[in-house]
């Protein structure tokens, strides 16, 4: 992080951003080309270092992408699914190895064979159809999922028109700012990202900062394997998301809202897209919203292939055009955020439910879910479950419920299930029973809610290989910061491999000792809540995983 | 009593903290420099907490629960309980740099020295060497190769631990960035600019990377870190007023390498490619190893013994035929007060003349001049570190990245961060791309342009009334000539936009404090002197003057220039500035020299010149000052200095000037000889010899005392403290400046009796009590109305980084090799108009001379300007630069120089010193 290209990227913002034209670039030809970086690093008065080692950092920028034309999905669910090699396969059939690439995952846990193609993404049969694809006669390839709930509908009601969305935003300016905040404060709403965090909290730190400018950011970073409840919500109900930045920026004296998409998500690119200039057509974008002295734009921005941005710090890096390296902490964001600037970084999911509030009051949100996780919260099945799919659920309520009566129990026998992505925990089976849906119920038992994607584990998958994996995604997105996390995964990775392949087994203090480094030595939660999972599997899969120890 | 106060617990130990104290920093300052180990941490870096290893244990009640937090970025909470060194955090270091261990060469780790490998001595204070690496082998980067591509610069990144301290320094430092990360996670690894090598990079070889690396991965050829040097002396850069501390190390009394001092207030951590790298001149073998004596037309080499008595029968017989005004001297800005106060002293007391200068002259003459007359003191008002208070930064004239890099450094961090910064130049300077406001005038019309700004402060009504009323005068006058400008006119002339200017003044005279720095761009030019006193009258106008971050900052050229003038040695004023045509002073100089001291001011260099070609000056003394390359219009320099019947110079190396000498004496370098400079901020810092001065040379304090004795003054031998004593005795803001009391980081003068220092003067009022406002008209250059017509281009001369002056000293290091020649940089229209390409050899001509010089094609100069150096003598661009002189301090204007040009197939000039004196300027 860099005080100085904060500066300087800020010096152009975010109409004319920096990151924004870097991948715009890279998309020519899979990386940007050299006098490009130059040329921009020029006009941004930087280093030409600074595009040069920013491009390098990003898998659909670096120089190894260039000429990659589709990426198999490489995500967890994919992988214990099995599907991938056979996908491998068939796209080898019509592309050279080296225009096949990776991409880490597609959110199509629930029907598995995933790739993406020329900036599509598809799955399930879609792998049967490459010779339609690949002609470019746009098959109806998309993908269906079951989305259902259980309980009051906060983000899979109708999707909201931009009509409504008007008249919606019509009381929030009519009620005023102050409403507005203690209405979020009422909902008792925690972010939705993962660390549970006390929206109002951030909300109310960054109002009373004094700024003449400040920023909204939209994480919708979503990178955990397993999760796509951000991709449902921007790509089915982008209205509430824009709503919820909006309204924050209102709160909070912001002009500007910035929509990080991860660019493994395309589509949700472009529903965005669509839905901002829907709103431009009903005087709900730009200069004086609804005719009030209130401005707000958005500025929908693609990533370009890096789990780390998010990590709120990386992620505001990254929107400047800077290596998404994790930031020290304090400043926090809402002291000085995006170009140095107060700003509020948030959920895709925690947003989403912003219209709800509003239109319901706030304290009729805080009493769905428990005293401490009010409202309700999305979760997703992966393929090995009967009924994959998206699930609203109050918090709160039965895990055991969700996966056996919404999700229908599972296909085949599964041993464990993976919740919270690869830094949330690995709930054997027979604990299941005795979870809630909560922050606190997962916690206290050792676990973690996260994001609450889900991966099941089956049977016949080895736990060994499954740690390897974390290990190895660990290491394949670690930001190289810090040294626990960047060396240490790799070391990791190295001894899992290892102890399977005839190599050294496994010296159970010296992985204890590096489970520990990782978990408080780590800068952020990448290297810090990797061994979670794999400790989850240490202590209830001893008898399958002590012969890879010595 | 503790409870009120800000405490948190070190051990379970109360100590005070300081708000928004950082961990380390509060357990640094209460258990000593290395209270836990550090790897990513460095002095002149922001916290980044990649290392880890400066982890500690943090409980908010005692004996309540824990968490581990990095103590370089962990602001510290009131009443929290710190462990440093619980079993958990031990396992937890000695783990991490196990990891780290694991990538790192076990054959350099052999051989590192703990006391300046950080990496080795942190290992080992964890207890941990390579044979406690408990992993397996596995992916490592020990292949990577080393980088030897650069004069000075090296890398060798199998032992790079991946801690950006080099990319940090590279930014935060400097401000270049051209290192960064490439990839990520464990294969990351440092390039630099898109993955070249040093010299293909936009480097600037500041070497603070090199300095800032914990395991010799990023270097130098000098390998300044990690050489195993036998001593270390601290003293202060030789190649610019910024006035750097250096620390010199050596081995076996030779220099090994420089690196900065951390805890130097001047440059904290920080200085450049010459102060750090370009030391090697001082042992080449083109050094002066012997006193020289012209014998029938060749230099021979004579006895100490014989030079000076052949100096002393001379200038005898000259001053009992001519008298003592037929003798001058030329002290040197490159030696120390003491040295210059001695040659002043030696001409005026010895001799009888007030026939002494200094490069001054050439330089910031009419800063002083100008600024004596608005103010009363013709130096600095602030300091550099004020940099860090002001809002608004205005650089006229000057382009401190090349010229005063930490300087500009310093600026340049300030106006990328979004400092509002003015720029006033004619040139697009490396500061004009960060600067909000940037005027690019015709040469020669810096007194139109801010007259202008001046205007639009007044028409705008933002004067600061109080402060023009209760601390200023001449006021009235001087508004009345603002007032009744000529706007369409002024707008013309200068060829920038009002619009622009009245921006530019609005922001200057809005800020809440607003500081100037000016160069020579301001006072090389026939109103050198004028504009100064607009830039006084700029800070006076908005009240910008007396308090941190504003006031009018002079970036003093030469490292001592400051101090030369300080001594006295200029032909007006004699040590201390006092006036030597007042009678009074005049007795207490005769009082204090017991000697027979004139009254008369005596003359300034371009009139030593006049007054040798005219005859009457026989006899000239040049200390360290290359006249021929340097001074305006080479030839007539040649033909003064050839008219006289002695030359005397002493030097380092034959240079241009001391290749026409009859005499010439081996001096010694900075780094020889002790003493003290003043840089530009005033501040007086010692300077202190590292080695002895080379076999044959002498500290020239004590060749100068060694021909006062001869000549039968009783001067006691060179020392710098007692030199100092006598000198405090006579320059009244040197009162109370003694050598022992100087410390690390010297004294700001005025330094009165109590020995305290001055950040800031005139703060409750001016040296000459109000502060005074001059109004003056721009007047057209007479280079121009004279030769405009028939040399259309104007040409002004500027510095590069890499070297100084006239390359005699920076020329003979790497920086050679870096920087080759002078180069014409040229607008591509006008090089269209004329025929000539990038690269070409162009003929410029003036009304002179003429020079050949290759062509650079840049968009830097706009059409009808062009801009070079002279700091190559294969060039002598001087051979072209005007005669025309400040009116009011005759410093000559070497940035309005009217030419034409041509393409030519150019030939190198043969270099005086290879071929003697009778082919110079040829």
């Amino acid at each position: 992080m860099s005080e100085n290209l904060s500066a300087l990227s800020g010096r152009k913002g975010l109409e004319n951003n920096l990151f924004e034209r870097m991948v715009e670039n890279a998309k020519l030809t899979g990386t940007p080309e050299n006098p490009k970086l130059k040329a921009l690093a020029e006009e941004y008065l930087m280093g030409d270092a600074v595009t040069y080692g920013t491009a390098s950092f990003y898998d659909f920028m670096k120089k190894e992408h260039e000429g990659v034309k589709a990426h198999v999905c490489n995500g967890s669910a994919c992988l214990v699914a099995g599907t991938q090699a056979k996908v491998k396969e068939k796209l080898s059939n019509f592309l050279k190895p080296e225009e096949i690439g990776y991409m880490c995952c597609l959110g199509r846990c629930h029907e598995n064979s995933a790739f993406n193609y020329s900036e599509t993404n598809y799955s399930g049969d879609a792998i049967n159809h490459l010779d339609e694809i690949l002609s470019n006669s746009n098959p109806a390839l998309a993908d269906n999922y079951t989305v259902d709930s259980n309980c009051e509908r906060v983000l899979t009601d109708l999707p909201m028109t931009a009509e409504e969305y008007k008249k919606l935003f019509a009381k929030v300016l009519e009620k005023g700012r102050d409403w507005a905040l203690e209405q979020i404060k009422d909902s008792k709403i925690r972010g939705r990202g993962g660390a549970g965090f006390p929206m109002h909290f951030k909300l109310n730190a960054c109002r009373n900062e004094s700024s003449s400018q400040k920023f909204i950011v939209c994480n919708a970073d979503e990178g955990d394997p397993g999760a796509y409840s951000d991709r449902y919500l921007l790509e089915m109900q982008p209205m509430l998301v824009l709503f919820g930045i909006m309204t924050a920026g209102y709160i909070v004296g912001a002009n500007y809202g910035a929509v990080y998409i991860r660019g493994e998500y395309p589509e949700s690119v472009q529903v965005m897209s669509e839905a901002v200039a829907a709103l431009d057509s009903v005087g709900m974008h730009g200069e004086n919203i609804n005719g009030t002295d209130f401005s707000f734009k958005f500025k929908i921005i693609e990533g370009a292939g890096a789990y780390i941005c998010g990590e709120e710090t990386a992620l505001l890096s990254s929107l400047e055009g800077q290596r998404p390296e994790v930031r020290v902490r304090p400043p926090f964001p809402a002291q000085k955020g995006l170009f140095d600037k107060p700003t509020i970084v948030n959920n895709v999911e925690t947003l989403a439910a912003v219209p709800w509030i509003v239109k319901n009051g706030g304290e009729t949100y805080s009493k769905l879910g428990t005293e401490k996780s009010s409202g309700t919260k999305l979760v997703c099945l992966d393929s090995y479950f009967n009924k994959p799919g998206m699930y609203e659920v109050e918090m709160g309520s039965s895990f055991k419920n969700l996966v056996y009566e919404l999700g229908g129990g599972f296909k085949e026998p599964v041993k464990a299930v993976h919740v919270g992505g690869p830094l949330g925990g690995i709930v054997p089976t027979h604990k299941i029973d005795e979870l809630n849906v909560d922050f606190e119920s997962f916690a206290n038992a050792g676990f973690l809610l996260g994001h609450a994607g889900i991966v099941s584990v089956p049977e016949k998958f080895p736990m060994i290989k499954y740690l390897e994996h974390l290990f190895e995604f660990t290491a394949d997105e670690s930001c190289g910061k810090c040294f626990p996390c960047s060396i240490g995964s790799t070391r990791g990775k190295e001894m899992m491999e290892k102890s399977q392949n005839g190599g050294p087994k496994m010296d159970r203090e010296l992985l204890n000792d590096l489970l520990e480094t990782l978990e408080i030595g780590s800068l952020c939660a990448l290297g810090g809540g990797l061994p979670l999972g794999i400790k989850n599997a240490l202590e209830y899969f001893d008898d399958e995983l002590k012969q890879y120890f010595k | 009593m503790l409870e009120t106060k800000n405490i948190a617990y070190i051990n379970n130990k109360p100590f005070e903290y300081e708000n928004g104290e950082m961990i380390l920093s509060f357990l640094r300052r209460n258990m000593g420099p290395e209270p836990v180990p550090t790897l990513c941490d460095a002095p002149n870096l922001e916290p980044f907490g990649s290392c880890r290893v400066c982890s500690v244990e943090v409980a908010l009640d005692k004996d309540g629960s824990t968490r581990v937090q990095a103590s370089c970025h962990t602001p510290i909470t009131a009443g929290s309980y710190i462990y440093t060194h619980t079993d958990k955090m031990k396992r937890l270091r000695k783990n991490i740099v196990e990891l780290v261990l694991t990538d790192y060469p076990a054959d350099k780790f052999e051989t590192d020295n703990p006391k300046s490998n950080e990496l080795k001595k942190v290992a080992m204070g964890v207890g941990l060497d390579m044979a406690g690496v408990r992993y397996s082998p596995g992916e490592n980067h020990f292949h990577r190769n080393g980088d030897s591509s650069h004069p000075y610069m090296r890398s060798h990144l199998a032992s790079c631990i991946n801690c950006f301290r080099c990319v940090r320094a590279c930014d935060e430092v400097q401000g270049e960035m051209v290192l960064t990360m490439e990839g990520r996670g464990f294969d990351s690894k440092i390039v630099k600019g898109m993955g070249q090598n040093f010299m293909e990079s936009d480097c600037v070889s500041c070497g603070a990377c090199s300095q800032a690396c914990p395991t010799g991965a990023i270097s130098d050829v000098f390998e300044s870190k990690t050489n195993d040097a036998d001593a270390t002396t601290r003293t202060v850069c030789t190649y610019c007023g910024v006035g750097c501390n250096l620390d010199v190390a050596t081995k076996n009394g030779e220099i090994i390498s420089i690196t900065a001092p951390y805890d130097a207030e001047v440059n904290q951590g920080h200085t450049c490619l010459k102060g750090r790298y370009a030391f090697k001149f001082y042992d080449h073998h083109e050094r002066l190893r012997s006193p020289m004596i012209r014998k029938n037309g060749n230099l021979e080499e004579v006895s100490w013994d014989e030079a000076y008595s052949f100096m002393v029968d001379k200038m005898n017989s000259v001053k009992s035929e001519f008298g003592p005004d037929a003798i001058a001297g030329i002290s040197s800005a490159r030696c120390t007060n003491e040295e210059n106060y001695l040659m002043q002293k030696f001409i005026r007391a010895v001799i009888g003349t007030n026939n002494i200068d200094c490069c001054a002259r050439v330089c910031h003459s009419p800063t002083a001049l100008g600024m004596q007359r608005s103010f009363g003191t013709g130096a600095a008002t602030n300091s550099v570190k004020d940099i860090k208070y002001t809002d608004c930064m205005l650089i006229i004239g000057a382009n401190p990245t090349d010229a005063h890099p930490v300087t500009g450094a310093k600026m340049k961090q300030a106006a990328m961060k979004g400092v509002t910064m003015i720029v006033i130049d004619p040139r697009e300077i490396e500061l004009a791309r960060y600067a909000e406001h940037f005027l690019q005038l015709r040469p020669g019309t810096n007194v139109a342009l801010l007259n202008m700004m001046l205007y639009y402060i007044v028409s705008e009504g933002l004067e600061d009334k109080q402060f023009i009323e209760t601390r200023t005068e001449g006021y009235d006058d001087f508004v009345r000539g603002i007032k009744a400008l000529d706007i369409d006119k002024m707008e013309e002339i200068t060829g920038v936009e009002r619009e622009k200017v009245k921006a530019a003044a609005i922001a200057y005279a809005t800020a809440p404090n607003a500081m100037s720095f000016h160069g020579l761009g301001v006072t090389e030019h026939s109103q050198g002197t004028f504009t100064v006193q607009q830039i006084a009258d700029l800070a006076m106008i908005t009240g910008n003057i007396g308090r941190p971050g504003v006031g009018v900052n002079p970036l003093r050229g030469q490292n001592n220039v400051q101090g030369a003038a300080d001594m006295g040695a200029q032909p007006h004023q004699g040590a201390g500035y006092l006036d030597v045509t007042n009678p009074q002073i005049n007795q207490l100089y005769i009082d204090f020299y017991k000697a027979d001291v004139p009254m008369r001011s005596g003359w300034k260099i371009p009139e030593m010149f006049d007054a040798a070609i005219a005859g009457k000056l026989k006899v000239m003394w040049i200390i360290g000052e290359d006249v021929v390359q340097t001074d305006p219009n080479t030839n007539k320099v040649i033909k003064a200095l050839s008219n006289l019947d002695m030359l005397v110079v002493q030097e380092l190396f034959m240079t241009e000037t001391a290749a026409m000498a009859d005499v010439v004496l081996p001096g010694a370098s900075f780094l020889e000889k002790s003493g003290t400079f003043t840089n530009g901020e005033r501040r007086i810092q010692r300077v202190k010899a590292v080695v002895d001065p080379i076999p044959g040379a002498k500290a020239d304090g004590q060749i100068v005392v060694d021909v006062m004795q001869r000549m039968d003054y009783d001067q006691p031998d060179y020392a710098p403290d007692t030199m100092l004593e006598e000198i405090s005795q006579i320059v009244p803001f040197f009162k109370g400046v003694k050598w022992d009391e100087l410390g690390d980081n010297g004294k700001q003068w005025p330094v009165p009796e109590d020995g305290s220092s001055s950040e800031i003067i005139h703060i409750e009022e001016f040296k000459r009590g109000k502060g005074k406002f001059f109004y003056h008209d721009w007047r057209e250059s007479a280079e121009i109305v004279e030769h405009g017509d028939e040399f259309p281009y104007i040409i002004t001369t500027n510095r590069e980084l890499e070297h100084y002056n006239c390359g005699a000293m920076t020329r003979r290091t790497g920086n050679g090799e870096i920087l080759t020649e002078d180069i014409l940089l040229i607008n591509p229209k006008d090089a269209a108009d004329n025929g000539i390409k990038d690269g070409d050899m162009t003929c410029v001509i003036s009304a002179r001379g003429k020079v050949d010089i290759k062509a650079r094609l840049t968009d830097e100069v706009k059409p009808g300007v062009m801009s070079t150096t002279f700091h190559f003598p294969e060039i002598m661009v001087n051979i072209i630069t005007s005669d025309v002189h400040d009116s009011e301090a005759k410093c000559p204007e070497y940035k309005v120089v009217a030419v034409k040009i041509r393409k030519s197939k150019g030939e190198k000039r043969i270099l005086a010193e290879e071929h003697g004196k009778e082919l110079v300027g040829v």
